[in-house]
């Protein structure tokens, strides 16, 4: 069957990430590569560093809207969260909670915390998420995307949670603890990180398509995420406790109705899916066929 | 050394079997030890199946757990020697001597057997020149092999890794040896009879499927620039310009990538229907591409590969398929359609500044399975085709004599990994010969053979070398930063050059800029599964959806 080339978001770069999200030369980049503001950490244990610290923060136009948007660059240490690359996020998300752009779009693509940082990343991802609050409580909606090759785990999986909606393709993968790390703890028995298939159903952008997580799932292919982005934007809805329980009572139902399942392919069959095609559906046919 | 009283042995054998067994040919799986003991005698040479793909792994496992009071100095020949229990055999004192092709993943452990003589090597062979063998001076007393289903007259259906199987079974039964046969499943309704009953003697069905390694699948997200640019020098440089039919690729990410950019490049070049139509190739995945766009007119198949049963299955004017629509593959056959191929294109770890190449290293005695057949300059073939006459042309320019070439394409980068060079001044060979005992050092390819070496740097075009000192500057002017490429006589390989024998990126039109994995016809393997319109099932190891 001929197949159309498609623009792999997976495979691009932060940069060109952008550059196919936004309107043609609308980005400006804040803190560019010429700044230099490279990591006061890395140089101690000998590593290199990234004129951008392995993030790309700016403004521009998302089909004509107002956005700001960063990017994390997965090849460079992992997308990790250092000191640097956590505050130039934190303070895109304030001049935004500031000047009230139409969104925020964060482009995902980390292990987390970055091990050299520590403690200034725990704190710089920590201040990532009060700046998503604050962007959140003046209406300015806060738009993850995932689909990059490092995934979204650890610091990096909170803030995803802290958004108003996700879009992903099936390629992404979020979760707190990554697939080795489970492994680890819990053992081979318990979580193969080796089966890549197994960590896909389980942390992969359909099964958190089908539990509510992602908002929109899209093919691997820049133009659908611009498309479902765009059709996101819209003024956010603040956390107040009544949303909060509303979202604390889905969990609860959540466990009571799938808690014994012990592979994703139990809950997609519960769902009513058939379980065994799920893996092998376009974004459009699972869409189609996610129960209400 | 087959003894004259082989046939008499033979029946002796296999009356101990129906005093202990009684009459039938299937043994129970739980008394397999005993008889195997029953059926080898001290000294045998036993044949055991099992190559780069299929493992008989269940009889493996029970031939090394036979007593070596009773069986002992038995002389083992296979294909490959995939499975540790194949090494325990010479701990446990079983056998003492090894005739083998390749030896993949227990190579490690096989260099340091031999260096401290646990295991004799009785010579390390390619893959038809041991089947043949085993038909010559090697012929086996047992040989142990290896079936989907057996029926309980012995008929055998392989599935669609027959390999070498029918070629094994018929040194055997034609012999006087004893067949034995492992098979997944014992049934009344074979799908089809790959294998006679009347060449088998006993099967056995294992408590497990034999386990296949899927050793063709290339994930096309692994292929970086360097790789792309190398294919689209060769395809530009080679392909386009002798135009081969009929040819072989190895197995590794080069020629993966050659085999993604043929819908693209390779159809910006011109090459489709021209060249590269007929094939001697495993059913590689990422071949799907270059089938849906209409390139492939046929490819014959020394084995299967595991998830593509039903694509191949779809493809019967492709694939050699079965009457009951399943494949049908062949080494021995396999090899010889690559024998006499227009080209074969692979790579190797170590070449040195003459073009001999080697897998083997110091610490690992890697074999060499099929390459020396595939990779070598054919005297024996009489049919011509543009590409071997091309290519003849420049190999034999100005000789009293006409004749015809094969076109043996080596493609490297110049360095395996950070510091250690694929380009060396000797090859490591030198040393595996002192400590294993061969009498001359194990090459895989010898540079006479070869007509091309490919680098990053650029393409060696070898056959238009006219003396020694050519083909060597040539072959240091593609070597990068080696010590091989650093020693490099600039103005002999500006002369090279100039004469085209050396073609750089530019010199052949190809920009760096325009090397991106975009040319790509498919860049996951899930591409790979959506060309073959959802029909490619790929093991769970390739899959990241």
């Amino acid at each position: 069957m001929k197949q159309t080339p498609r623009i792999s978001f997976y495979e691009a770069s932060a940069r060109q990430r952008v550059a196919g999200l936004l309107d043609p030369g609308s980005f400006r980049e804040i803190l560019p590569p010429t700044e230099k503001r490279t990591s006061p950490h890395l140089g101690l244990f000998d590593a290199p560093v990234s004129f951008d610290d392995g993030v790309v923060i700016g403004e521009g136009t998302l089909e004509g809207k107002p956005v700001a948007i960063f990017a994390q660059e997965g090849k460079f240490r992992g997308g990790s969260l250092g000191e640097v690359h956590a505050a130039k996020i934190t303070g895109l998300i304030l001049r935004a909670a500031a000047r009230k752009p139409q969104a925020v779009l964060g482009l995902l693509d980390s292990g987390g915390v970055r091990l050299e940082e520590a403690n200034a990343g725990e704190i710089g991802s920590t201040e990532i998420m009060r700046a998503i609050f604050e962007a959140r409580r003046v209406g300015v909606p806060v738009i993850g995307l995932l689909g990059g090759s490092c995934g979204c785990f650890g610091g990096a999986s909170i803030i995803a949670g802290c958004c108003d909606a996700l879009v992903a393709s099936e390629e992404a993968r979020l979760s707190v603890s990554g697939p080795e790390v489970i492994e680890t703890v819990m053992g081979v028995e318990a979580f193969d990180s080796r089966d890549r298939a197994l960590v896909w159903r389980t942390t992969g952008g359909k099964n958190r398509f089908l539990f509510g997580k992602v908002a929109t799932l899209v093919d691997d292919h820049i133009p659908a995420f611009r498309t479902a982005a765009s059709a996101l934007v819209r003024p956010s809805t603040p956390l107040r406790l009544d949303s909060l329980r509303t979202e604390r009572d889905a969990l609860v139902r959540r466990i009571a109705t799938f808690g014994t399942c012990t592979d994703a392919k139990q809950i997609w069959e519960k769902m009513g899916l058939p379980a065994d095609r799920v893996s092998d559906m376009t974004a459009a046919e699972l869409t189609a066929a996610k129960p209400a | 050394m087959s003894s004259p009283d082989k046939v008499a042995r033979r029946t002796e054998k296999l009356a101990r079997v129906a005093k202990a067994f009684g009459p039938g040919k299937v043994i129970p799986a739980a008394r397999t030890v005993e008889f195997l003991e029953l059926i080898l005698s001290p000294g045998d040479r036993l044949v055991h199946e099992g190559d780069n793909q299929k493992q008989g792994d269940f009889l493996a496992e029970k031939l090394a757990q036979m007593d070596p009071k009773k069986v002992h100095g038995l002389k083992l020949a296979l294909s490959c020697i995939g499975l540790p229990e194949h090494l325990d055999l010479f701990e446990n004192g079983i056998a003492e001597v090894v005739d083998f092709a390749y030896a993949g993943p227990q190579g490690g452990r096989l260099a340091e057997l031999v260096g401290n003589g646990t295991v004799k090597i009785g010579a390390v062979h390619t893959y038809v020149e041991l089947i043949a063998r085993y038909f010559a001076e090697l012929r086996p007393d047992v040989a142990c092999l290896v079936a989907v289903d057996a029926d309980a007259e012995g008929n055998l259906y392989t599935g669609s890794n027959t390999e070498e199987t029918p070629a094994l079974a018929e040194a055997a039964a034609f012999g006087g040896g004893i067949v034995v046969v492992q098979a997944n499943t014992l049934t009344d309704n074979l799908r089809r009879i790959d294998i006679p009953g009347e060449w088998v003697d006993f099967v056995i069905e294992s408590p497990k499927p034999f386990h296949l390694e899927p050793l063709f699948t290339k994930d096309p997200a692994l292929i970086d620039e360097t790789r792309i640019l190398m294919a689209m020098m060769t395809m530009k440089a080679i392909y386009q310009k002798y135009l081969p039919k009929v040819l072989n690729h190895g197995v590794g990410f080069n020629t993966a990538a050659i085999e993604l950019l043929l819908p693209t490049y390779g159809e910006e070049l011109g090459l489709k229907g021209k060249a590269c139509t007929h094939w001697a190739l495993n059913p590689h995945p990422t071949m799907i591409p270059a089938i849906e766009s209409g390139f492939v007119e046929a490819i014959a198949c020394i084995g299967g590969e595991v998830g593509m049963e039903d694509y191949v299955a779809s493809k019967p004017d492709i694939f050699p398929l079965g009457h009951d629509g399943s494949l049908r593959s062949n080494r021995f056959y396999g090899q010889m359609a690559g024998h006499y191929a227009d080209m074969f294109v692979g790579a190797t770890l170590q070449i040195d500044p003459f073009g001999n190449s080697s897998t083997v290293t110091a610490d690992r005695l890697a074999g060499f399975g099929g390459a020396p057949n595939f990779g070598a300059e054919n005297r024996s073939r009489r049919h011509l085709s543009e590409a071997y006459l091309r290519a003849g042309a420049e190999a034999h320019q100005g000789e009293f004599m006409p004749q015809g070439r094969k076109l043996v394409v080596q493609m490297v980068e110049t360095f395996q990994s950070a510091n250690t060079p694929t380009f060396v001044e000797r090859l490591e060979a030198w040393e595996a010969m002192k400590t294993a005992g061969f009498a001359i050092p194990p090459v895989m390819i010898y540079g006479d053979d070869v007509s091309h070496v490919v680098t990053e740097e650029g393409v060696a075009n070898l056959l238009l070398c006219r003396t020694i000192e050519e083909r060597e500057q040539a072959v240091r002017g593609v070597a990068g930063f080696t010590p091989v490429g650093l020693k490099r006589d600039r103005t002999m390989v500006a002369n090279l050059r100039d004469r085209g024998i050396i073609q750089r990126a530019e010199d052949l039109g190809i920009r760096k800029s325009d090397v991106s994995r975009d040319r790509l016809a498919a860049r996951s393997i899930h591409d790979l599964v959506r060309w073959s319109g959802g029909l490619y099932n790929p093991p769970s190891r390739f899959r990241n959806w």
